[in-house]
């Protein structure tokens, strides 16, 4: 029953880069946690240890179930969505988590980017057009990313909404689209975001904006922290103030250093080579999950890769491009390395479902071909 | 699934330049940049902590405090250490008498609002209140206890009209000395205000390391070398004031409006400088209250006014010596011609008084000095004229400010030109002779009658009076010295100074004297009288507004003089029956002084 070929098939560089990247993210949380009795360290050990968990079990389902399944998975995610929304507890400002007994909290936001991911690689799996897709083509799978991202703008999250776009645009621009409607939205876009700015944006999301494009602006409220977290990279040098050394983070200076502005203190504490180190992992990883998505035989799987790799590659794009004063101040993690058990979780089961397509990329038998 | 193929390769493209992005970036800010951010980090996490430097003291000649320092304990909160408000402001209260419930207010507001800046609760608690503060400081955490430095007045207000206070400092003054800081206590008037530069100190400052919220760090893992600097304490200033004259005059004056100054007529040094009524300087110690401030100013009696050199009075007979300088300088009297005074004078239609009404018949210069007769002196205003006579009066200083280092007012030295750019109004001739007998625009302080007083005594040398004598460092080096500075000299040969001087020592010792009020046996005592006729002016007291200013001047021992004194007393009445006596009482103290007391000066 079991083939010996899905363990050698196993992506072992994957998995063992994965865990590598793990440990660099937990040491440097201990540090970053050091000062405050290191309870987001433990709480993200934990997470770490169910992700890794998750990610092995999930690598031996077979994908093509998570094909037949896809729409399942995603309508469940969106009920919890709409769960949130009207049972959801509120953390500064938005109701976007869910307790979970003594493991804290979970943010369901977080959780429907691969479910999304598999329901827009199903719709075009099972869709036999050929060359670029027209606007009207594009009505269908639009849908299917407006709904969540309704309802994880109505939260209002507003760095998980911007992932969710770009991942899902990310994954339609890479099956196609025709140039005249690729105009067409950028124009609709255009004059919605004259609306956008003036009735939608929250003032604190229109200050963040501001505030990136003239950090000095304000430098004591919302500019604060980007400035804070480039001293604090700058500051690191080329080797860095040394493990639970950083000023700039022991003293906390560097805001949300557990979380969002986590790279910042690897990049204070190990400095340039450390941060250099730490990125090219990163982006090793995501080449991997691109690699992986070449080889595949089908369009599903090679686009559920193509969209754990954007996904991977939005978060380290966004995230560290904020932290390195690049892009505004938003709030999207970099995933594993930023402190928080639903994005933690989320990267370890789009790994998980990876290392799944991976290994079964030399069984494309007549069982596959039977299934779909 | 080719046509897929090509677009990873596109893909992974842009996977390569976003990486380039992001390390370039990372290029930029560690290693282009990492110095600067480094200097960054470091501003952020040193917080520099102040050590206020102690003002300079005043002392009196002699070494003896006249202003001084006193450590104030002040009572601090710091809001993010306290657990139990409740708890700590009833056990509080007692000890620094507040209400628990404002004391858990502004704790309460303060951990709310600014949960690491520490909170003033007390300022200055006295010995019983620190011995208890420190006593539970382990059982009350989250309070502190800075040391300030207040002044202290060990004589209390001795000296205040020209000691001077200190206030918050101004804007202004915030611009022009950028050693000091926003908070500083800095002098107003005074001594204090106008040496305030010898006085301040230099601050020190101790660096910390702190986190992001402030509060201090105890281990110096995040920073190698801190630097502390030691604050350097102002300088003392050393008086030319002898603090025992000093209390004689100011007893002397009493109750009465009115100054008192006493100089050495050889250096111009000036012993006493006694003004009332005053203020007392202990109000403005920790910044003063609007209440009494305003109490203050809007004052009549205008205790602010330091009357010795900021009152500007009509002098009266006691500038008589003016007209005598200029008569005998410019020939136009003979000292021994006789002139018949019949209690009046006329000029053209206009008919002027002598104080005599009965008038004092014939007198020569002695005679009308002695007897202070006006006729004599209108008959010798009539001679110079007011151009001459006007060279004199600025000759003595009158109408200008005589450099003695506190704050002064010129008074009015007048003369045609003056009159033409004031009113605009031509010169008459009366107004010559009224200003020949100190009336009219003539107005003049105490301290440039006193200056005038010591020229004569010394034999003509017009002196700059000095209040300050040096200036030193805490560590004994001196860095100011004030020595004799002669400005001007009586233009009168030795015999004919000798005739004034004379004529002054007639005042107070012959029969008829106006200043016989002043005489001391076996201490011979020179001066001159003066009952000056009042436009009221708006500081001078309310009280008796229109009785005359008594004034007299006087010097002392005649034959080797040593000094002058000059006491006015505001709407007192006749120079010779309320001023004389309380010259004659300074200078008896002076000659006990003299004879009794041994102190070195040489401090």
């Amino acid at each position: 029953m079991f083939d010996r070929r899905l363990l050698i098939g196993f992506g072992w560089s994957l998995f063992f880069m994965t865990i590598a990247f793990s440990c660099i993210a937990l040491l440097n949380l201990y540090s970053a946690s050091y000062q405050t009795g290191l309870a987001s360290f433990k709480k993200q050990l934990a997470w770490v240890g169910i992700g890794i968990l998750t990610m092995v079990l999930i690598s031996f389902i077979n994908y093509r179930l998570l094909k037949r399944y896809s729409l399942y998975i995603y309508g469940l995610s969106i009920l919890l969505l709409i769960y949130v929304l009207f049972f959801g507890k509120e953390v500064s400002g938005s109701s976007s988590w869910i307790q979970i007994g003594s493991l804290g909290t979970i943010q369901p936001s977080e959780f429907i980017k691969i479910p999304l991911i598999l329901a827009l690689a199903r719709f075009y799996d099972n869709d036999y057009q050929q060359g670029p897709y027209g606007f009207l083509d594009l009505i269908k799978p639009a849908s299917l990313v407006a709904l969540p991202l309704a309802l994880v703008m109505m939260q209002p999250d507003l760095g998980t909404g911007l992932t969710i776009i770009l991942i899902s645009g990310s994954m339609v621009l890479f099956m196609g689209v025709r140039k005249r409607s690729v105009a067409f939205i950028l124009i609709a876009l255009l004059a919605l975001s004259y609306p956008a700015w003036n009735f939608f944006l929250k003032p604190y999301q229109k200050d963040r904006i501001k505030t990136f494009l003239e950090p000095s602006r304000d430098p004591l409220d919302a500019g604060y922290n980007a400035i804070q977290s480039q001293i604090a990279v700058g500051s690191g040098r080329i080797v860095g103030k040394g493990f639970k050394a950083g000023s700039q983070s022991q003293l906390k200076f560097i805001p949300a250093q557990q979380t969002d502005f986590a790279f910042s203190v690897l990049a204070e504490e190990w400095g340039f080579l450390g941060g250099i180190f730490t990125l090219l992992l990163y982006f090793m990883i995501i080449l991997w999950i691109l690699d992986t998505s070449g080889r595949s035989r089908d369009k599903f799987s090679m686009l559920v890769s193509f969209g754990i790799a954007a996904m991977f590659f939005w978060h380290v794009l966004v995230n560290v491009g904020m932290v390195v004063g690049l892009l505004p101040v938003t709030g999207v993690p970099l995933l594993i390395f930023s402190y928080g058990g639903s994005s933690t979780l989320t990267a370890f089961i789009g790994i998980g479902v990876v290392l799944g397509i991976r290994m079964r990329k030399f069984s494309m038998s007549g069982e596959a071909i039977g299934l779909r | 699934m080719q046509n897929f193929k090509n677009r990873l390769v596109i893909v992974t493209v842009i996977l390569g330049i976003a990486f380039l992005v992001l390390a370039s970036r990372l290029w930029y800010l560690q290693v282009l940049k990492g110095d600067e951010f480094e200097e960054f980090s470091l501003d952020n996490r040193i917080r520099i902590q102040r050590v206020p430097a102690p003002r300079g003291r005043i002392l009196d000649r002699f070494g003896r405090e006249l202003v001084v320092n006193r450590p104030s304990f002040d009572v601090y909160a710091l809001p993010d250490e306290i657990q139990e408000v409740e708890g700590l402001s009833v056990s509080l209260s007692g000890v620094l008498d507040l209400e628990p419930s404002v004391l858990g207010k502004k704790l309460n507001s303060a951990q709310k609002n600014s949960r690491f800046s520490p909170v003033l609760l007390a300022k200055d608690i006295n010995r019983d209140q620190l011995a208890y503060i420190e006593a539970r400081k382990s059982t009350l955490p989250g309070l502190i206890v800075e040391v300030n430095n207040l002044r202290k007045y060990p004589r209390g207000k001795l000296g205040a009209s020209f000691l001077g206070y200190i206030g918050k400092v101004s804007e202004e003054e915030l611009k022009k000395d950028p050693k000091i800081n926003s908070n500083d206590l800095v002098g107003k008037s005074g001594i204090e205000k106008n040496w305030q530069s010898y006085l301040r100190g230099v601050d020190g400052y101790i660096q910390s390391v702190t986190d992001a919220l402030g509060r201090g760090v105890d281990s110096n893992l995040f920073i190698k070398d801190l630097t502390n600097k030691k604050s350097v304490s102002g300088n003392d200033v050393i008086l030319t004031i002898d603090i025992d004259i000093q209390s004689g005059a100011e007893e002397a004056l009493g109750e009465e409006a009115g100054s008192i100054v006493v100089v050495d007529v050889n250096t111009g040094e000036v012993l006493a400088l006694a003004s009332n009524p005053t203020f007392n300087p202990e109000d403005f110690i920790k910044g003063i209250d609007s209440k009494t401030w305003s109490e203050l100013i809007n004052d009549k009696s205008y205790p602010l006014l330091n009357r010795s050199t900021q009152g500007v009075y009509a002098p009266g007979s006691v500038f008589k010596v003016v007209p005598v300088v200029a008569a005998l300088k410019e020939g136009v009297i003979n000292p021994d011609t006789l002139v018949n005074c019949p209690g009046y004078y006329k000029l053209g239609r206009n008919t002027f008084r002598c104080w005599k009404r009965g008038g004092h018949g014939l007198v020569n210069l002695r005679l009308a000095v002695v007897q202070s007769c006006d006729v004599y002196f209108y008959k010798l205003a009539e001679k110079l004229g007011i151009d001459r006579l006007s060279r004199y009066i600025k000759l003595f200083g009158f109408g200008s400010l005589t450099g003695i280092g506190i704050e002064e007012r010129p008074g009015i030295s007048p003369s045609r030109e003056w009159k033409l750019k004031k009113f605009n109004k031509p010169w008459y001739q009366g107004e010559t002779l009224v200003s020949a007998i100190g009336q009219g625009y003539v107005s003049v302080t105490p301290i440039q009658i006193a200056m005038m007083t010591a020229a004569v005594a010394n034999g003509g040398a017009i002196l700059k009076p000095n209040i300050v004598r040096k200036i030193k460092t805490r560590e004994g080096e001196t860095v100011v010295q004030n020595s004799a500075q002669v400005v001007g000299t009586i233009p009168l040969g030795e015999d004919k100074i000798a005739l004034l001087q004379d004529a002054l020592v007639g005042v107070v010792n012959d029969p008829g004297g106006t200043g016989r009020r002043a005489r001391i046996e076996g201490y011979t005592v020179a001066g001159k009288t003066g009952t000056a006729q009042v436009v009221s002016l708006d500081y001078q007291s309310d009280r008796k507004k229109h009785g005359d200013h008594a004034w007299f001047m006087s010097y002392a021992p005649a034959e080797a003089p040593e000094i002058a004194v000059v006491v006015l007393v505001e709407h007192g009445g006749k120079g010779g029956a309320v001023a004389a006596p309380l010259a004659k009482q300074i200078i008896e103290l002076y000659k006990k002084l003299q004879e009794t007391r041994d102190l070195d000066d040489n401090v």
